[in-house]
């Protein structure tokens, strides 16, 4: 028990010593840090409150009174986006919290049981894998009503398809290895083995693909609000923000740039990060 | 450059050029294409095409000439009206426009126990007449171009009422032949033939040939729903539609720099409200009416919504060119701090809970319905008042809020026939709020308004009915069953090519004097 321990340590120093290496790592990293700063001290960063309207001084272009200029309500967009920053992030974090935990388990049971269960599993992700994402979350939006909570459980379930396949691929690498056999002769209980001795090595594959899952939700989710599904006026949302100052782009581009920038700024620090940890986890970069 | 001139003057000179395809393009698509059936100024812009009405008004008023009707009379007690028919006349599928035609489709309007008393609940028969039948007692057919009406008591707006376009006759062998499925396939006897209906996208009509004041000088009109302001305004800068109506503010500026594009202003007689329904708590309260009332910067809305110079600031019901208009009313001030004190002393010194219904699509006294609703949810919001944008599609938004399931809700009206009546009654008085088909959507209902509009009705002393309308203007003031918000002239842009579209006050307009160069 303490052998393994002490080697998953070496993996994460490892992996960390190699991240430090990283170059666009270190700065998704970064850009990731100012992000969650700035989502965790909204409050104190931002210079307006986000939903106080003030019809007089609507569309102001950018200035120092309003680095990124004001929208058709007259509100702040700077203090706007700043929220915006946490609900992107906590839309990313919980969608893919739950596509994780529901993913996972079903991968692992369809992998480490498998017959007519796993059949029964994969069939069904596949009929998910068949709709495109979003159209598969406008769907699922439909059911339950536009709302900004509704819209992350519907962006967590269009995600389950690709974490029960990560899990279910890596299970079955891993399920025949010697050690697992080791531990099923030991008399190990098969929950224990999969919870102890399995899932454990599928962790690097998966933290990659939840680092990059926490993009797309947050995508998807700015798309599912630009479409009037997913926040709520006045919720600072950004994709909310794009659709409700779009008819502006001629007269007041900063309306829409800023958060059109903020979307892709977010996304693409995910991605970077995302890679590195890809580039560092990964055992075939082990070399 | 020469050349360019020269076309400039040949295409300018007053003669028209016949044949062409008029694209107009709108922010939503029709309800239904019968028009006796929907209440929506988008369905009755097309239905105005198709068919004809008895009566008419004049191209920039809503001065009652000539239609269908040549000429009539009526007796000296105001009771019964008799009307002479225009001989000659087809409907499009054939059949012969006659007395017996026009007795069909007022008994189908006016009985509820009419064989082909289907397709809507005819709302607006009784928003005009009062109930089902109502004011009119009888139709007879006096002979084969004459018919009278014979009235239980005198009616004053008869004879504009009659002129509006839900009022238009119908081939009595059409709705027989479609039956429920009459408002699909609209068979009148108007400039234009329905071709066509891609619902959400499209209407196509074409010029009827044979129409009795001269065939059109198009050829085919097409009648696009385009619901995003500035998308619509795109495909005008790019010329794939002619003409367009709900333009936002920013637009207006930038069509007034485009050489190739008009703006064309609407005479005003509209309103723009926010509704409360007072068969539901807390609006039941005068107090909580009046606290929303002062928590809404009116002037604010206006100038960032509507536009400069586009719209003002409402106080009464009805807009200010009409007759009847109460300049004496002072107007409730934005003052939050009363609006607070308000709700304290209705109990509601938290505030409370609510929906704010949305109008879904762009109307001429609601340009900017989704941001309107946004920013009067902040104003509510700031006087403690916590409520939620609802919105549904345009029909269904229509329907529920004539069954009264909302709480508040923004609505409008577009004056069908230059008279008070056409507002106050319609929408203000307690005979229009029965559920399902409620013109009176707040639902506001006053013994004491009730009175005085029923016999502004019965009297014709025009003088006499003013001062009853600057009264009644007076009581809603007092009973604050909507918050008022604006009387817009609303901007029509088309592209310079297009002429002699003459916008009507009443919000639609024949289209078949309408010419592209």
């Amino acid at each position: 028990m303490n052998e393994e321990k002490r080697y998953s340590q070496t993996l994460w120093k490892r992996a960390f010593s190699r991240f430090k290496k990283h170059k666009t790592g270190i700065v998704g990293g970064i850009l990731l840090f100012i992000f969650i700063f700035s989502a965790i001290f909204a409050e104190y960063i931002s210079p307006y409150d986000p939903i106080a309207q003030n019809l007089e001084d609507r569309l102001q272009p950018p200035s120092l009174k309003h680095p990124f200029g004001t929208d058709y309500a007259g509100r702040d967009v700077f203090s706007r986006i700043l929220y915006g920053t946490r609900i992107s992030l906590t839309v990313g974090f919980i969608s893919v919290a739950l596509a994780l935990i529901i993913g996972t388990l079903l991968g692992a049971s369809a992998g480490y049981l498998g017959g007519w269960w796993d059949i029964l599993i994969m069939r069904l992700i596949d009929i998910m894998l068949a709709f495109p994402a979003i159209l598969l979350a406008i769907g699922i939006m439909a059911i339950l009503g536009p709302k900004l909570t509704n819209a992350m459980i519907a962006v967590g379930i269009v995600a389950i398809p690709n974490y029960t396949r990560i899990i279910r691929a890596t299970i079955l690498s891993i399920k025949n290895k010697d050690f697992v056999d080791a531990a099923r002769a030991l008399g190990i209980s098969p929950i224990r083995i999969l919870f102890r001795h399995i899932l454990p090595n599928c962790l690097a594959p998966i933290i990659v693909q939840a680092t990059l899952g926490i993009a797309s939700a947050i995508l998807e989710a700015a798309g599912l609000s630009f479409l009037g599904l997913g926040a709520q006026p006045p919720t600072p949302e950004w994709g909310a923000m794009l659709s409700e100052s779009r008819q502006y782009l001629r007269y007041a581009p900063w309306t829409v740039f800023f958060p059109g920038m903020a979307i892709m700024t977010l996304v693409l620090a995910f991605n970077l990060f995302g890679d590195a940890l890809r580039d560092v986890l990964d055992p075939r970069y082990y070399r | 450059m020469y050349l360019k001139q020269w076309c400039f003057i040949i295409g300018n000179s007053a003669v028209p050029k016949k044949g062409g395809t008029l694209v107009y393009g709108r922010g939503g698509d029709s309800v239904k294409l019968d028009p006796i059936n929907v209440t929506d100024g988008e369905s009755l812009r097309v239905t105005h095409q198709i068919f004809d009405t008895l009566v008419k008004y004049r191209e920039n008023n809503t001065e009652v000439v000539p239609n269908l009707a040549t000429s009539w009379t009526v007796s000296k007690d105001q009771k019964v009206w008799t009307f002479r028919l225009r001989k000659g006349v087809k409907f499009h599928d054939g059949t012969e426009f006659d007395a017996e035609a026009v007795k069909f489709n007022f008994d189908r309007w006016m009985d509820e126990k009419n064989p082909y008393h289907f397709g809507g609940e005819f709302e607006y028969w009784g928003y005009m007449f009062g109930g089902f039948p109502g004011v009119v007692k009888s139709v007879t057919v006096v002979d084969k171009y004459t018919i009278r009406f014979t009235l239980e008591r005198p009616l004053a707006p008869f004879l504009s009422n009659l002129a509006m376009t839900p009022f238009a006759i119908a081939s009595p062998t059409a709705i027989k032949k479609y039956k429920e499925d009459f408002f699909k396939n609209p068979v009148g006897t108007g400039a234009f033939k329905f071709v066509s209906w891609t619902k959400g996208d499209k209407i196509v009509l074409e010029a009827n040939k044979n129409y009795w004041d001269g065939a059109p000088y198009l050829d085919r009109v097409i009648f696009r729903s385009i619901p995003d302001n500035s998308a619509r305004f795109m495909e005008l800068e790019a010329g794939t539609i002619d003409l367009m109506d709900v333009v936002n503010p920013e637009d207006v500026e930038r069509a007034k720099a485009n050489p190739n594009l008009q703006i064309i202003l609407r005479p005003s007689l509209n309103v723009g409200y926010l509704a409360m329904n007072m068969d539901k708590k807390p609006f039941d309260d005068i107090r909580v009416r009046l606290a929303i009332n002062y928590a809404i910067n009116k002037k604010a809305l206006v100038e960032a919504f509507y536009g400069k110079g586009l719209a003002i600031v409402a106080k009464n019901p009805i807009p200010p060119s009409l007759w009847g208009y109460n300049d004496k009313i002072e107007d409730y001030p934005y003052d939050p701090a009363k609006a607070k004190e308000l709700l304290k002393e209705a109990g509601y010194p938290n505030g409370f809970k609510t929906t704010l219904w949305a109008m879904p699509v762009p109307r001429p006294y609601n340009p900017q319905p989704r941001k309107l609703a946004e920013a009067v949810q902040s104003y509510l919001k700031a006087v403690g008042i916590d409520a939620e944008i609802v919105t549904y599609d345009w029909g269904t938004y229509l329907q529920k809020t004539e069954n009264g399931e909302h709480d508040m809700a923004f609505l409008g009206w577009i004056g069908d026939n230059g008279d008070p009546d056409n507002f106050f009654y319609v929408l203000l008085d307690k005979d229009n709020a029965v559920k399902g088909s409620a013109g009176n959507i707040a639902f506001y209902r006053s013994d004491e308004l009730h009175e005085i509009l029923i016999k502004a009705q019965t009297i014709s002393d025009k003088r006499e009915r003013a001062k009853l309308y600057e009264k009644a203007c007076e009581i809603v003031h007092r009973d604050a069953p909507w918050v008022i918000i604006a009387h817009t002239t609303p901007p029509v842009v088309a592209k310079k090519t297009v002429h002699n579209y003459k916008p009507h006050p009443t919000g639609s307009e024949p289209l078949y004097r309408v010419w592209k160069e």
